[in-house]
């Protein structure tokens, strides 16, 4: 494992020192925002701030850079979880089938349709969804996002394409892990042990493969996870879903580095997070790793 | 004796392979009386396991052709419905497999496995099952069963496991047991343990046993009778003393010949006798050889036929099965029943066996 | 025999037997009766590479793959006499043709023929791809070679480093590396270079650690050999195969990264062609013109679902262990192994 301090130190510096070849202009504000102290300095002043939640000011704003991610933290994480939702309805039922029949015709479709959502750009897959659902059929609004309490309805509406484009491409990645965990566990002795036991095709499925081979869906479900927490920038932007994605964009195009720190800050945060709930949540479901 | 519990005809197991049709077992048969014991043996690829898992259904049906016949106590284990052979796998039939590291369920207890095995044959409440559960890991001398059964399979050693998967296979009290290599992967002090229990444990259920293993030294430990394997046929059986003492078939020869043999006389300067191996490798059961199966590796070929014909299996001598030998009575094959007869398949056997 | 591996020498190729060329085999026996019949030998006669060509050509989706992506490459190569039409060049006149025989992709908002610029586009994504998973094998072989092969505290210091960078979702250190160095292509090619460089350092390290104890890399130790022989003769050989299929792998993502991150403004800029950055521009016309963001889309997935079709032929040619668990299936797998032990061992 790695520590929080292993993290952060590359980025602040280099993101830092990236303002050095940034225009004339800036240099005020470096002045103001103690850019111009020695990288040590700066990045452990920011560095023991950030522990307090203290993130600095948006150059661009002027709002906290805590205020602004908790305002965006929200859509972030209910698309996160919406779509690791969605991967998973697809990729369970689909990986488990076609790893039941191997070469088979079901077989064959699932792994052509998890090809193509490993293969299919998200952002276009997006575009061309609000062209059909939004354009052509105007059946979906084109992008936004309105928070559930204020509306369920629109909530969900607004939730649907972008949840389906991120969990598709997802799912395809759990589809195939799916299928061969479940094949490896087809395979495995244990299972000749329960069926010579006399026990019944699906007590001998459920119990023997299905349930050792649904363990590492932890893992692979906490990756994807992570990625999906991070990694929807570009279906944000194509649904202007406003997440810390588009945050983290914005504050790029306008060099606003505090707000980029804090949101790379977050990010890997979250993704310690997401790595610590899974260990955990491994060593209470697999007796071998409990201790 | 009673009728065999066990009585095996022309089995045969065809699986589709990527290089076509595999031949794995070519017109076996055998039977297994009341507390007997028959250990088959062969090399690795001869079709020993794939003969045993084909009785209990446990090929994959996608890629097996099983044929034959193989009544269990009156019925057909090859034709029967896969309801009914749910059912007489573990009251009919247990199995033992050779890796107790990985046939039991890493993720569940031992309890709950012996627990979903017994349930599975009764209208067991949970609590009986236990029960009966820790009975049987006592029975197969599990130190402190109560609490074993809620351990974890990795918690215990492999020696330990093994009898867990034991008390698995005999937890419906099953008329025959199968130990496919039980103890092969287990060290030789384990291992005798093991033979112990077994031979214990058949004592007293009066268990018809089938041991496969390429271990010899087992096979004259534990064995009523012996049935040599070869390219999926069996080309040598009869009891242990008419096989281990008096092999007809030059396999035979060949595999009691790599064993070392410590009684043999060390030479004077020291030198142990050389030991002999099978050269070559079993023929592709893609590729059998028309004749004799054995005939390109074998040593002897005394007849033109073993180039282009399949020897059949053929009493050797009937005489020395006449002899004090234990369980002889499932004398299926022999039309008299005087005894159990030592046959073998080789051409070579008529021209070639001195003692008669 | 049956499910497990046959114990003593296995005469049947053992998948990592399949992997080492160094280890001349002799064949087992050698008897007389052997020369009527030889054994089955499974140890090609001919190099391996082309063993790996004629298998892969044997796999339809792989070859049909490769066939497409090296029209792909040839296109991209020879993008000026293919995109004849002036990819740049603006004409009011012919503003958001929809596809025609004169403009098989139509046209843009600017009058640009979008198949010309499909095609520059081409050269510019898989530069950029080619560039960062480059950059990524050379760098992240080396430190996986040198990370498995030294082990202790080069192992620690190296593979604890890339694990930082791991810890970053890809896109968002990409953005970061394109935020302190400026947009552009070449840094585009950096970033993604920067996130792929710790898989191959990984995927290298694994295939080192099986092989370095192997009886031949300690005999060879043991004769003498320099660290440097031992790396390149017997242990890189035999980490290859798992690194060609990331290559091919990482080649897919690379051009999804590519397109991503010039989607977003921060790769490839404008007036340069990039299916990316294309997609962003057409996006604006979409229910007007769907021509504009639909074709570059479709370059963009034919590219990457061709290496990643490719990726998985190469793994089920060169990586048999992964085959058997993925391709044949279950216990119809076991069984059929059994088979195939009985049939040579």
């Amino acid at each position: 494992m790695f520590g929080l301090v292993h993290l952060v130190p590359g980025d602040p510096v280099r993101l830092a020192l990236g303002t050095r070849f940034s225009q004339e202009s800036y240099d005020a504000l470096r002045e103001r925002s103690g850019l111009d102290q020695p990288l040590v300095e700066q990045f452990f002043g920011w560095f023991g701030r950030a522990l307090t939640g203290d993130l600095g000011v948006s150059f661009r704003s002027g709002e906290t850079v805590t205020s602004q991610i908790a305002e965006r933290l929200p859509a972030t994480l209910t698309l996160a979880f919406a779509s690791i939702l969605v991967a998973l309805l697809i990729a369970v039922p689909l990986g488990t089938v076609s790893a039941l029949r191997p070469r088979s015709l079901v077989d064959r479709v699932a792994t052509v349709i998890s090809q193509f959502g490993i293969s299919v750009p998200d952002f276009w897959m997006g575009i061309v969804l609000i062209l059909v659902f939004a354009g052509t059929l105007g059946w979906l609004p084109s992008g936004g996002y309105v928070p559930l309490t204020e509306d369920p309805g629109a909530w969900l509406q607004r939730l649907l394409m972008p949840a389906l484009v991120t969990g598709v491409v997802s799912g395809s990645v759990i589809t195939r892990f799916v299928r061969s965990s479940v094949l490896e566990a087809l395979g495995a002795d244990h299972v000749r042990t329960a069926q010579a036991k006399g026990l019944g095709t699906r007590q001998v499925f459920t119990w023997h493969v299905l349930r050792n081979a649904l363990l590492p869906l932890v893992t692979v479900t906490g990756v994807q996870l992570a990625y999906l927490l991070s990694g929807v920038v570009v279906v944000e932007i194509v649904f202007s879903w406003p997440g810390l994605g588009q945050l983290a964009l914005q504050a790029v195009q306008a060099r606003d580095y505090p707000v980029l720190q804090g949101a790379i800050l977050l990010f890997a945060l979250v993704f310690l997070v997401i790595n610590l709930v899974v260990d955990l949540l491994y060593s209470a479901i697999d007796p071998r790793i409990r201790r | 004796m009673t009728a065999p519990v066990l009585e095996v005809e022309d089995l045969r197991v065809r699986l589709r392979t990527p290089r076509g049709p595999a031949d794995v077992v070519n017109g076996l048969s055998y039977t297994v009386g009341a507390g007997e014991t028959v250990a088959v043996v062969g090399e690795s690829g001869s079709g020993k396991s794939v003969s045993v898992l084909a009785l209990l259904g446990l090929l994959p049906a996608r890629v097996a052709t099983v044929t034959g016949r193989a009544v269990l106590q009156g019925e057909d284990l090859l034709t029967m419905p896969p309801q009914r052979l749910r059912q007489v796998r573990g009251p009919g039939a247990g199995m033992v497999f050779q890796d107790p590291m990985t046939s039991l369920n890493p993720v569940l207890t031992i309890g709950r496995q012996l627990v979903e095995g017994i349930r599975a044959h009764g209208d067991v409440s949970k609590q009986a099952a236990r029960g009966r559960a820790a009975e049987l890991l006592r029975e197969v001398g599990l130190p402190d069963p109560e609490r074993a059964l809620d351990r974890y399979p990795h918690e215990l050693s492999g020696g330990m496991r093994q009898r867990v998967v034991i008390a698995i296979a005999l937890s419906n009290s099953p008329s025959l047991l199968i130990a496919d290599e039980a103890t092969t992967a287990l060290d030789v002090t384990v291992q005798a343990q093991i033979i112990d229990l077994v031979e214990k444990l058949q004592d007293e259920h009066g268990t018809g046993v089938i041991w496969i293993t390429h271990d010899l030294g087992v096979v004259a430990g534990i064995a009523d009778r012996v049935l040599v394997m070869y390219g999926g046929r069996c080309v040598e059986d009869g009891t242990v003393d008419d096989v281990l003492e008096r092999p007809a078939h030059p396999y035979t020869r060949g595999l009691l010949g790599s064993l070392p043999d410590l009684a043999a006389p060390v030479g004077p300067d020291g030198e142990v006798p050389e030991l002999t191996a099978v050269p070559g490798l079993p023929p592709p059961p893609t590729d059998l050889p028309p004749g004799c199966v054995f005939w390109p590796r074998c040593p002897v070929r005394a007849d033109p036929r073993c180039e282009t014909e399949q020897p059949p299996l053929a009493v050797v001598s009937r005489a020395a099965a006449a002899g004090p030998g234990g369980a002889t009575a499932s004398g299926a094959h022999a039309g008299d029943g005087a005894g159990l007869p030592h046959r073998a398949a080789t051409w070579c056997a008529e021209e070639e066996v001195p003692r008669g | 025999m049956s499910i497990q591996p046959t114990p003593g020498p296995p005469p049947y190729q053992e998948p990592d037997g399949e992997r080492r060329p160094e280890t001349p085999e002799e064949p087992p026996g050698g008897s007389p009766q052997r020369e009527s019949r030889p054994p089955p030998t499974l140890r090609p006669a001919r190099p391996r590479w082309q063993e790996t060509l004629s298998l892969l050509a044997h796999n339809p989706t792989a070859a049909i793959a490769s066939v497409v992506l090296l029209l792909i490459v040839v296109v991209a190569v020879f993008d000026d006499t293919f995109a004849s039409e002036g990819a740049n060049e603006i004409s009011v006149t012919d503003r958001l043709q929809p596809p025609s025989w004169e403009h098989p992709f139509g046209t843009d908002d600017l009058g640009r023929d979008i198949l010309s610029r499909v095609i520059l586009g081409a050269s510019v994504s898989l530069r950029v791809g080619f560039l960062a998973v480059g950059f990524a094998l050379v760098v992240g072989t080396l430190i996986g070679l040198l990370a498995g092969y030294y082990g202790k505290r080069v192992d620690d210091v190296l593979m604890r480093f890339m694990d930082m960078l791991f810890a970053f979702p890809a896109v968002l250190l990409a953005i970061a590396v394109l935020a302190v160095r400026g947009p552009g292509s070449g840094n585009t090619a950096l970033a993604i270079g920067i996130v792929y460089t710790p898989i191959f350092a990984r995927v290298t390290r694994a295939s080192v650690l099986g092989v370095r104890e192997e009886v031949y890399v300690r005999a060879s130790r043991s004769v003498g050999a320099s660290d440097w022989r031992i790396l390149t003769r017997h242990i890189l050989p035999n980490a290859a195969p798992p690194i060609i299929v990331q290559t091919s792998i990482s080649l897919a993502f690379a051009v999804l990264a590519e397109a991503a991150l010039s989607f977003l403004g921060l790769g490839t800029q404008p007036p340069n062609p990039s299916w990316g950055l294309m997609l962003a521009e057409g996006r604006g016309f979409i229910e007007l013109a769907w021509w504009l963001a639909f074709f570059p889309g479709m370059a963009i997935f034919l590219t990457v679902l061709c290496f990643n079709l490719l990726g998985d032929g190469l793994r089920d040619v060169l990586d048999p262990r992964q085959r058997t668990q993925m391709a044949g299936g279950s216990r119809a797998a076991g069984a059929a192994a059994a088979a195939e032990t009985g049939g040579n061992a």
